[in-house]
C-alpha cells in the first residue's frame, strides 16, 4: 500500500482534526434522536402533577412526612411539560424543608430498606440537584423559570457542595437569605442520602436517560 | 483462605490479559504492543513482545486448546499470532471496520472469534481455507453504538454483547461450514446468523461494561455503568424472560464480571477491589467483598513509628496515614476479570488486572 504523498494546504494545517466526521455517516448517533435507545416514558400532564401534589400536601399536613416523600418520589415527572416539572420539584423541596434533620437519616434509611427504595432514594438525588441548579439560577438572574442544567461552567451539576452554597450566598444578594436557606436544606439531604444510598446514586443521577 | 498472589508487572494500564491453558504464559495488553511473560518461579518474567499493532491494544486473547493469540487495537485491526518455532507469526484479519476495535474473544470452538467495534459492528471473523485467511462477517442490527464488550455462549454460535447505547444484546454468530446446528434452546430454536435473541436494558440505562453468560448458558449477566449488575433468565424463544433482576448497589460502577457456578458471580470495577454476588433466578444480592481487610502485611505498613510522625506533621502539618495508597491490593480501576483455575463447574481461582498494572490471582 502506498503512502500518499501529496501535501496541500489542508493536509499541512491540522484543521482536518477538528471535522466532525460522524456528521458524514447516516447511523451515526448524531444522525438519530437517541431518545429512541429507550422506551418512551409515560407522559404526565400539568393537572396530573396538580393532583400528586395536593395528595402529597395533605399527608404532610396530617402530618405523614415519610408518605408525604414516597409519594412525591414514586411518581416523578419524566416526561411532560416544563411546568409539570418545576410543579413536581417545588413540592418534593416543600416536603425535604418541611422534614427536622434528625429524622432525615433514619427515613431514608427506612425508604432505602423497602423494596423500591434504591429506585427512590435515586429519583430524591435528581431532584437534589435539579433544585440546586434552579435555585442558583433563579437568584442570578432574577428568572424564576429553571433550567435544566446550571449556567455556571465551573459550577457543573456534580461540583462538591461547599463551592456552590458560597457562591450563592456571594452573588445572590438581596434574596439570598431564601435561596441560602433552600440550598442549605438540598445540601444537608445531598449529604445524608450519599451516606445510605452511596456513590452509586450519584453516577446513576448522571447515567440515567430519565431526566426529572 | 489464602492470601491473592500479586504481581505488579509495571506503571501502565493493563487494557487485558489472558493466561495459556497452562498457565505458564500471560498476554498482556500493554500500549501498542502485546507482552507475553512467562512463569518462573514465584513472578511473571517478560519473554516476549507482539508488535504489529501501531495503536493501542484494546483486548488480547489466547485460545486454550490451539495456543493462538487474537489481539485487536484502535488501529481497527485484528492480529492471529500463530505460534511456530520461531516465535509467533500475525496475520491480519480482515475486519472491514471504520473504527478501533474495542474488545476480541474467541469462541469455545476456536474456530471463530468476535470483534466488537466503534462502527457499531461486531466482525464475527472465521477462518476461509480456499483463500487462507480470516474473513469476518458483521453483526449489524440493531446496534446503534460502540461495542464495549462480547462474550460467548458454551454453544460457540450465541454471542452476547454490550455497548454504549445501554443494551445488552444476545446474538445469532452461526456460520454455515464452521458451527454445528446448535441444539434449540432458550435463547431460539432456529438461528440463522444475525437473530437477535434478546436485546435488555435496565431502568436507568447506563452503558455496559461487561457481559457473561451463566456456565450452562441460560442466563446472561450484565454489569452497567450505573453501577448495577443485572441478570437475565430467559423463558424461550420470543417469549418475554422469565426474571429481569437488577441490583443497583451502593458502590462505584463494575468494569468486569464473571459467573462461577449458577449462583454466584463476581465483578470488579472503579472500586478497585472485587465483590461477590449470590442469587438465583428468585433474586440477588451483594453479598460482600473478596478482600481480607486488615491483612498481616497491610497491618505492618500501616505501624507508624515516632519519627515518622513527627515528620509528617512537620510537612504536612497533619498526621495523615498513608493517604495515597487505597486499602485495596489493586490501587487503581480493576477493569479485567478472568477465570484461572476452575474444577467441578465452579471457578477457584480468579485473575484481575487494572489500570494499576497489577495482575492478582485471587482464591474465589
Amino acid at each position: 500500500m502506498s503512502i500518499i504523498q501529496q501535501h496541500t494546504a489542508a493536509s499541512l494545517s491540522d484543521a482536518w482534526r477538528t471535522i466532525d466526521i460522524d456528521a458524514l455517516v447516516e447511523d451515526s448517533s448524531v444522525n438519530f434522536d437517541t431518545s429512541t435507545l429507550h422506551p418512551p416514558q409515560p407522559e404526565t400532564s400539568e393537572a396530573e402533577v396538580r393532583q400528586i401534589n395536593g395528595q402529597v400536601r395533605q399527608l404532610l399536613r396530617g402530618g405523614d412526612a415519610e408518605g408525604a416523600l414516597r409519594g412525591a418520589l414514586e411518581t416523578p415527572v419524566y416526561n411532560g411539560p416544563d411546568a409539570a416539572k418545576d410543579a413536581h420539584l417545588h413540592t418534593v423541596i416543600e416536603v425535604l424543608q418541611s422534614i427536622k434533620a434528625s429524622d432525615m437519616t433514619p427515613m431514608l434509611q427506612r425508604i432505602y430498606a423497602t423494596p423500591g427504595g434504591s429506585e427512590c432514594l435515586d429519583v430524591l438525588m435528581k431532584y437534589l440537584y435539579k433544585g440546586m441548579a434552579a435555585t442558583t439560577t433563579a437568584s442570578g438572574s432574577g428568572d424564576s423559570s429553571a433550567p435544566r442544567t446550571p449556567t455556571s461552567g465551573v459550577r457543573g451539576g456534580m461540583t462538591p457542595q461547599q463551592t456552590g452554597f458560597s457562591q450563592v450566598g456571594a452573588r445572590a444578594g438581596a434574596s439570598s437569605d431564601s435561596t441560602g436557606a433552600a440550598m442549605s436544606v438540598l445540601l444537608s439531604w445531598h449529604e445524608k442520602v450519599v451516606d445510605v444510598a452511596g456513590m452509586g446514586c450519584i453516577g446513576r443521577c448522571m447515567t440515567d436517560w430519565r431526566k426529572v | 483462605m489464602a492470601a491473592p498472589e500479586v504481581h505488579h508487572l509495571f506503571h501502565n494500564p493493563i487494557a487485558d490479559h489472558s493466561f495459556s491453558a497452562d498457565r505458564k504464559t500471560l498476554a498482556i495488553a500493554r500500549d501498542t504492543a502485546v507482552e507475553l511473560y512467562s512463569r518462573v518461579g514465584n513472578a511473571f518474567k517478560l519473554k516476549d513482545e507482539l508488535k504489529g499493532h501501531d495503536k493501542i491494544v484494546t483486548s488480547v486473547d489466547i485460545a486454550p486448546h490451539s495456543g493462538r493469540i487474537v489481539s485487536c487495537s484502535q488501529d481497527r485491526n485484528a492480529l492471529v499470532w500463530e505460534p511456530s518455532p520461531t516465535g509467533y507469526k500475525p496475520t491480519l484479519v480482515l475486519l472491514r471496520i471504520n473504527r478501533a476495535a474495542t474488545f476480541v474473544r474467541w469462541s469455545p470452538s476456536e474456530t471463530k472469534f468476535a470483534v466488537g467495534s466503534g462502527d457499531r459492528v461486531i466482525a464475527v471473523c472465521y477462518f476461509e481455507e480456499e483463500n487462507d485467511w480470516w474473513v469476518s462477517k458483521h453483526l449489524k442490527k440493531p446496534i446503534r453504538s460502540t461495542i464495549t464488550t462480547v462474550a460467548w455462549h458454551p454453544n460457540s454460535v450465541l454471542l452476547a454483547a454490550g455497548s454504549t447505547d445501554a443494551h445488552a444484546r444476545v446474538f445469532s454468530s452461526f456460520i454455515k461450514g464452521v458451527d454445528a446446528r446448535p441444539d434449540p434452546g432458550v435463547w431460539g430454536e432456529r438461528l440463522p446468523f444475525n437473530t437477535v435473541c434478546g436485546e435488555y436494558l435496565n431502568n436507568s440505562a447506563g452503558w455496559v461494561h461487561s457481559v457473561s453468560f451463566s456456565p450452562s448458558g441460560d442466563a446472561l449477566a450484565f454489569a452497567a455503568h450505573d453501577s448495577s449488575i443485572t441478570v437475565v433468565y430467559p423463558s424461550g424463544p420470543d417469549q418475554p424472560p422469565k426474571a429481569i433482576i437488577s441490583i443497583n448497589t451502593q458502590l462505584l460502577p463494575f468494569m468486569s464480571l464473571i459467573w462461577n457456578g449458577e449462583a454466584e458471580i463476581i465483578a470488579a470495577g472503579y472500586d478497585c477491589e472485587a465483590f461477590r454476588f449470590k442469587g438465583g433466578p428468585d433474586g440477588w444480592q451483594l453479598s460482600g467483598t473478596l478482600e481480607a481487610k486488615g491483612r498481616p502485611g497491610l497491618a505492618g505498613n500501616r505501624e507508624e513509628s515516632a519519627l515518622n510522625m513527627f515528620k509528617q506533621m512537620d510537612l504536612k502539618g497533619k498526621v495523615n496515614k498513608d493517604d495515597t495508597q487505597r486499602n485495596t491490593i489493586h490501587q487503581n480501576t480493576i477493569t479485567m476479570l478472568r477465570p484461572y483455575e476452575a474444577s467441578g463447574g465452579a471457578v477457584t481461582k480468579f485473575s484481575s488486572t487494572g489500570v494499576d498494572g497489577r495482575i492478582v490471582i485471587w482464591n474465589a
